[in-house]
């Protein structure tokens, strides 16, 4: 009976010249970036609100050494690069090339989770600075921890699409799952150059 | 395995054991059929509608009579946190959803939804959501805080002598709405994709069904406005667990960021409650008026104007916190510029009735107690949304009334109705339209009696979430009537569900279209087969069974109107 349903989603997507690049499933993916893109703007809102409310606390971190979020900012970027490397590689119907450039996304998605970690740490270990030390630490860490979170799970997504292209499971025509990791992928890079900017550059100008 | 023939496979076909999915209750657990997960939402929100009642009939109990004893202090606090918990996003929400999930393909023209596993997904999470939230109780740590869990009563500690909530109350409250919002997610975007990508050809935007429309605009609320809560929650867990201070004032945090973050999810949550039941209003009062709907265009752009506007209100749940004066006069014109829309629906549905060959069935009934009753708490509404007099009235019983006239006034009462005028479509039996009408009578007397006297205890200085009352304040003879009046109610839901299993068991035939009714989900089968239609209709106005019907005087010759 599903057959029923698929067929009609099949004849109506033809009929309105919608196979590829903008299915069903392209429409889905776009309104649940959507919902959690308001997810990242109640964040920033929060932070600007607790910002403003509370501007005697030090809305700075202890050191300004800038060389990690700037080295991450160009990982991030260049993933991106890749990641649409990949993408355009599976378009054409090319599944090494989207094998390579799967694979170097997710290595420099992995690159940027420990460029997190290690400053993390740092802060956390050298500086004393932490989650409870004060209202922007608190700010701090949920705000980069949150974006870590959406590149992990933007990494497993990438990962699912590589072991699934290596038993080849994409072709030209059918890969939508590699367009929404892609999406996604997108997404999470977009809203970390926010947070850059937001924790790490802002605090620069006051 | 050369020789086989088919007709060999036939037979081991028939022999070999039958699969999980083919057995009655696996092919319940299993299906993606968007009929059976409506039918499963339905269940699943009218099953926490009796829990959530009972929960509301122990807090009237213990608040009948003055100096109460039924129920401890922290345990009235666990019991209606999780009445209004239950009812609003246990209740309503599944319930809504039920019938968008059965009705709105149906109504489209569609074989299902969009992506009919994700909604299989949705349910179960929803069901196990409610169930991970209700388990609370076996703990004896239910969620204590309100439906609102203000910070920072529900952080671990607020400050160092004051413990707010130390145990567990509040993690299941926040780990359990978290996990309904992702549920409602799910659902949203299916109902989004399926309406802007699956109507049968012809059925343009303009031609769609009002429910339709309705559950459309409420998918964009959920999708915009949950995001709020799962921040503010999470925010919430944060400081509960990992030491954060988001919501301390001491630490720099501000609780104030808690009300802010819940209620802008709030005040649109409110109207995701009740647009779906305007929706299933403007279906019902033109079928029973013999008539077209009155000015399908404004209430359709009214609903998208409210789920705007209803973004840009939610600091009228605050006045009283001490928001700059300039804050509040915006967010009281905002407020009040809201009541417009929803008074032009009103208007729309009068003129609708206006002329019509009215039938009194039940579903038309509870149709018009609808509008009735939603106007009383739409009134009240709109002088809460008056500063001074909210000053005076907030947080107090007159709140509680104006909740109960616009969400059992009004969303409950469209539910009834929307049972009884799909009904015969879901089973193909009718039900009992005395019994249902005595259902509504009783209903109707039973909410007005416990929820009108609440404005006038409100205006008496009653507030609201006191466990109980001292017997000089002359609160006791209104407390004994709200009481009365919610064992009413009570027996209302007892003779609906005495109507339902007996209409199940020996209801009479319905026959495909009993209402002689004028949408596409009437065109098919009672209850319609697993892929709905035949053929896919074919659309040529706001009224396609209609037309089909009699075609003689179909809407579509009939340029002009349209
Ligand atoms: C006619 C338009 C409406 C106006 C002007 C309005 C106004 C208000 C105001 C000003 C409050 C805050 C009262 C206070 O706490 O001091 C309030 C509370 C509330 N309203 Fe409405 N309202 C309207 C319609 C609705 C609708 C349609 C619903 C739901 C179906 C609704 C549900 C609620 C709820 C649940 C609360 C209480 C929240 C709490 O627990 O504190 N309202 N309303
Ligand atoms: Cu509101």
């Amino acid at each position: 009976m599903s057959v029923a349903h698929g067929e009609q989603v099949r004849v109506l997507e033809e009929e309105h010249g919608q196979v590829g690049e903008r299915s069903l499933n392209w429409w889905g993916m776009v309104f649940f970036i959507a919902s959690e893109a308001l997810i990242f703007a109640n964040l920033i809102a929060a932070y600007l609100y607790l910002e403003i409310r509370n501007n005697n606390d030090i809305w700075q971190l202890p050191h300004s050494n800038l060389f990690l979020p700037l080295l991450n900012t160009a990982i991030l970027l260049g993933s991106s690069v890749s990641v649409h490397f990949a993408g355009t590689g599976i378009r054409k119907g090319n599944v090494r090339q989207l094998i390579i450039g799967l694979s170097v996304t997710i290595f420099l998605g992995a690159c940027f989770l420990v460029g997190l970690a290690y400053e993390w740490t740092s802060l956390i270990a050298d500086e004393h600075f932490s989650i409870s030390s004060s209202i922007f630490g608190s700010a701090f860490f949920t705000l980069t921890g949150f974006h870590g979170l959406h590149v992990t799970i933007g990494a497993i997504f990438l990962a699912v699409c590589l072991v699934r292209a290596t038993k080849g499971h994409f072709s030209k025509q059918q890969h939508f799952a590699v367009q929404a990791a892609e999406m996604y992928w997108h997404f999470v890079d977009v809203v970390w150059l926010f947070v850059v900017t937001l924790v790490y550059f802002v605090p620069l100008f006051r | 395995m050369a020789t086989s023939t088919i007709g060999e496979r036939a037979t081991t076909i028939d022999v070999r054991r039958k699969r999980f999915s083919e057995t009655y209750i696996g092919e319940w657990i299993t299906t993606t059929d968007h009929k059976q997960l409506g039918l499963m939402y339905l269940i699943t929100g009218f099953f926490f509608f009796v829990v959530g009642g009972m929960e509301a009939l122990l807090i009237r109990t213990q608040l009948a009579l003055p100096n109460g004893k039924v129920l401890d202090p922290d345990t009235y606090n666990q019991i209606f946190t999780m009445h209004g918990t239950t009812m609003i996003f246990l209740f309503v929400i599944p319930v809504l959803s039920g019938f968008g999930n059965y009705i709105v393909p149906l109504m489209i023209g569609a074989r299902d939804m969009a992506y009919p596993r994700m909604n299989a997904f949705g349910f179960w999470l929803l069901l196990f959501g409610g169930i991970f939230m209700q388990s609370s109780f076996l703990f004896g740590q239910a969620p204590n805080g309100g439906w609102f869990m203000y910070a920072p009563l529900s952080e671990l500690a607020a400050g160092h002598a004051f413990q707010a909530t130390p145990h567990m109350n509040a993690d299941f409250w926040l780990l359990g709405t978290t996990l309904l919002g992702i549920s409602s997610i799910t659902g949203s975007l299916n109902f989004v994709v399926t309406v802007f990508k699956l109507r049968a050809p012809g059925m343009s935007i303009n031609r769609m069904p009002l429910f339709t429309w309705m559950i459309l605009v409420m998918s964009f609320l959920l999708l915009f406005a949950l995001p709020s809560l799962t921040v503010a929650s999470v925010l919430l867990l944060l400081d509960r667990h990992m030491g954060a201070h988001f919501y301390q004032y001491g630490s720099g945090g501000d609780p104030l960021l808690w009300q802010h973050l819940f209620w802008s999810f709030g005040h649109p949550e409110v109207y995701i409650l009740i647009l779906p039941a305007f929706g299933i209003v403007s279906e019902i009062l033109p079928v029973f008026s013999r008539k077209p709907i009155f000015g399908y265009t404004f209430i359709a752009w009214s609903g998208v104007a409210i789920g705007f506007l209803s973004f840009t209100v939610w600091a009228h749940h605050m006045f009283a916190v001490g928001l700059p004066s300039i804050a509040q006069a915006f967010f009281a014109t905002s407020t009040t510029l809201i009541a417009i829309p929803t008074a032009v629906k009103i208007f729309n549905w009068l003129a609708t009735i206006w002329g019509g060959k009215i039938r009194f069935n039940a579903p038309m009934l509870f149709a018009l107690g609808f509008i009735a009753m939603f106007l009383i708490g739409g009134l009240n509404g709109a002088a809460l949304a008056v500063v001074p007099f909210d000053y005076q009235i907030t947080d107090s019983y007159f709140v509680v009334a104006h909740i109960h006239y616009v969400l059992f006034g009004g969303t409950a009462l469209a539910v009834f109705a929307g049972i009884y005028y799909w009904f015969p479509k879901f089973t193909g039996k009718l039900m009992d339209d005395r019994l249902a009408k005595w259902h509504f009578w009783v209903t109707f007397i039973g909410l007005n009696l416990t929820f009108f006297p609440m404005h006038l205890m409100g205006i008496l200085g009653m507030p609201r979430r006191v466990y109980t009352y001292p017997a000089n304040l002359g609160w006791n003879d209104l407390n004994a009537m709200a009481s009365v009046g919610a064992f009413i109610i009570g027996v209302g839901v007892i003779l609906f569900m005495i109507n339902i299993i007996k209409s199940l068991k020996a209801g009479q035939a319905a026959g495909d279209d009993p209402w002689d009714a004028y949408t596409l989900e009437w065109d098919t089968t009672s209850p319609p087969k697993k892929y709905n239609f035949l053929e896919i209709p074919v659309v040529r106005s706001r009224r396609p069974f209609y037309d089909k019907k009699y075609p003689d005087i179909a809407d579509w010759k009939n340029v002009i109107k349209h």
